[in-house]
């Protein structure tokens, strides 16, 4: 009697999760810190539109406050609540991989959003979706070469020191650069930890430094801004200045003439990737590891091709 | 006057000249450390002594030493603010944010009346309520930065037309060929100063932080006291924010994250003692300035920023060490 039951049970839940995966799927995010940055809020919000507008997805949506020990609190959780996909906006690209592991073999795909994770654990996740910051700088390098003319000495201001976007974008602007048109030089880097007033004053200092600086390359418009107004407030001129994740505040300065150029990356298309991505997985689709969306350059001319950022 | 007596004349004046230099090289060493870094720097850059440099300089300093001049108060008074960098965060967002909703002179008086309400709220916890000062104001410190995400949702808030707006006076403008952030810092400093150093209220502050007993034996109301030290701080603070809002046109919620230790460096630099009851506004004005000369020294020479961090902290160990010495009158102690 008591058997039957529980096969009855049985037979019923296992029906259930079929009917269940046909017509939706649950996916569960768990991101690095929403709230923190223009960028990330609008990830989120663009992340949970995306998904409402398809009657099939069922979302949950997880903040880490980028705290490491709270994400892999996270991961678990979703693994507890059997999840069909989890995306994961990595805290910290080598301290998440045995999260990241115990989901693969809990048989739950992984898609890893926006930052990578360490090369240690690609083979526990499905696939990556996220922007690809060495193009990125390699694009602001070959804008700096057009703006240049091949000819002239640059600056630079990176991001903040140890973080795997700064590096990569810094590491893509010198080497297409230094292969692109070696006759120009990047006199000094130094980094602007992502701080508009931080980027100011260290653009201040190179001013005093160097009587002559044809180029700013920023690893992105707000601390690109920054030094605009650095140069703006010392009366120079002529300064080709290029960023990278274009802020509304770049877009501004781009449609005064005074901006020559950036890369336009959108955390709308960023969230959207990162769930189509992982709706591709789960149709068993056959997703490469390392999906890029797309990150045009946008410059002065073609800045009428695109909408103002929202951040 | 025999020669015997000339002598000991002669050595008498000698060992008053010894006496009064080292007099001098203990009570002024930081005086003397800045001088040497400035040589030193100068030697290897011929841009540091430029005019412009210099200029440079105070002026990026004029918004650390704004802010420390108040803080310097709270801690003659014998206690700490560490809340100061999430306030400039938040009266910097504030300011920038309101700047186009409600105008700009609307804008200030909001946002001073909200950073006076933050230093109100420090001072009646520590002042009044008697509780600890490291623990309230960096419960401050994490509360003030929550509040600040909350309120913009985590957006970056600019001034959309920067040419057009006088706010722009505070962080760019010259006044006879002065920066106005030079100016304020240094008006600041000298009122702050003579406060300090000639009213009866500023020897109070001094009495409740050097003898907090003795202090309220003598009728010196030491709850209100203390409580005025944080408005001092909070008004500093709301000074920076203006300063810092104009300079950029624009906020992130983090900008201010970091000065406290920026600050809490140039004071205890300045030689300004943790302990409270001993200090001056004017060696903070100094530990600032070593503080930024330093900085930008180490970015003409060309070494990436982070030795800053390094160098400044060796100074600083050494500067208190020399200091405890001098106290002790001994640069080793020994058990004995």
């Amino acid at each position: 009697m008591f058997s039957k039951i529980a096969l009855s049970v049985g037979i019923a839940s296992v029906m259930a999760f079929n009917v269940a995966a046909a017509e939706t799927v649950r996916i569960g995010i768990t991101q690095n810190n929403v709230g923190v940055d223009s960028y990330q809020t609008t990830y989120e919000k663009a992340f949970i539109e995306a998904a409402n507008a398809d009657e099939n997805v069922e979302v949950v949506v997880l903040d880490a406050g980028g705290d490491v020990a709270r994400q892999i609190g996270q991961m678990q959780d979703l693994i507890q609540q059997r999840v069909d996909a989890i995306i994961i906006w990595p805290t910290n690209g080598q301290a998440v991989i045995p999260a990241v592991r115990q989901a693969k073999s809990a048989g739950i795909p992984v898609i890893v959003t926006n930052s990578k994770i360490a090369d240690a654990g690609m083979d526990f996740i499905a696939a990556f979706s996220g922007p690809d910051n060495i193009r990125q700088g390699a694009y602001s390098a070959e804008m700096m070469c057009d703006a240049l003319d091949n000819k002239g000495q640059i600056v630079q201001i990176a991001g903040q020191p140890g973080y795997t976007t700064a590096i990569e974008r810094a590491k893509g602007f010198e080497d297409r650069l230094a292969e692109a048109c070696p006759e120009v030089k990047i006199l000094e880097t130094q980094p602007g930890d992502w701080n508009r007033e931080k980027a100011q004053r260290t653009m201040e200092n190179f001013l005093t430094k160097y009587d002559h600086i044809d180029g700013v390359y920023a690893g992105d418009d707000n601390m690109g801004v920054g030094a605009l107004n650095a140069a703006k407030a010392a009366n120079r001129d002529g300064i080709i200045f290029i960023g990278a994740t274009n802020f509304a505040v770049g877009y501004e300065a781009m449609e005064r003439g005074e901006y020559y150029g950036s890369v336009y990356q959108s955390p709308v298309d960023d969230a959207r990737a990162a769930l189509q991505t992982a709706l591709d997985v789960l149709a068993g689709k056959d997703v490469p590891k390392l999906n890029y969306f797309d990150t045009p350059k946008i410059t002065r001319d073609t800045l009428s091709q695109f909408d103002k950022p929202v951040f | 006057m025999t020669p015997i007596e000339q002598a000991e004349s002669i050595s008498s004046k000698l060992k008053l000249n010894r006496v009064s230099l080292k007099n001098f090289l203990t009570t002024q060493g930081i005086l003397i450390v800045f001088i040497i870094c400035l040589a030193g720097f100068s030697m290897f850059s011929d841009r540091f002594l430029s005019e412009e440099n210099i200029m440079t300089v105070i002026r990026q300093a004029s918004m650390i030493g704004i802010i420390a001049i108040g803080v310097t108060v709270v801690i003659i008074g014998g206690n700490l603010d560490l809340s100061v960098g999430s306030m400039l965060s938040f009266a910097t967002v504030l300011v920038v944010d309101l700047h186009d909703k409600i105008g700009p002179t609307n804008a200030i008086i909001v946002m001073f009346a909200m950073t006076l309400l933050i230093g109100a709220i420090n001072g009646l916890l520590i002042g009044y309520m008697k509780l600890n000062s490291l623990i309230v104001t960096l419960a401050m410190l994490s509360a003030i930065q929550g509040i600040t995400l909350i309120y913009t949702g985590g957006q970056n808030v600019d001034i959309a037309n920067q040419d057009a707006t006088w706010f722009a006076v505070f962080g760019r403008g010259f006044v006879g060929g002065i920066a106005v952030p030079i100016l304020m810092f240094a008006v600041l400093a000298l009122c702050v100063h003579f406060v300090m150093r000639y009213t009866s209220y500023g020897r109070r502050i001094f009495a409740i932080g050097g003898n907090p007993t003795a202090a309220v034996y003598s009728g010196i109301r030491k709850s209100r006291c203390v409580f005025t030290t944080y408005m001092i701080s909070a008004f500093s603070v709301g000074c920076a924010a203006l300063v810092l809002g104009s300079r950029v046109m624009g906020s992130q919620n983090n900008v201010g994250q970091g000065y406290e230790l920026l600050v809490l460096a140039g004071i205890i630099l300045g030689g300004t003692s943790l302990m409270g009851g001993a200090g001056s506004v004017w060696k903070t004005v100094i530990g600032v300035l070593i503080l930024g000369f330093i900085q930008n020294g180490l970015l003409l020479l060309g070494y990436p920023y982070y030795t800053q961090w390094l160098v400044t902290w060796v100074i600083i160990i050494v500067a208190v060490w020399l200091d405890l010495a001098n106290q002790r009158k001994r640069l080793f102690t020994s058990h004995s």
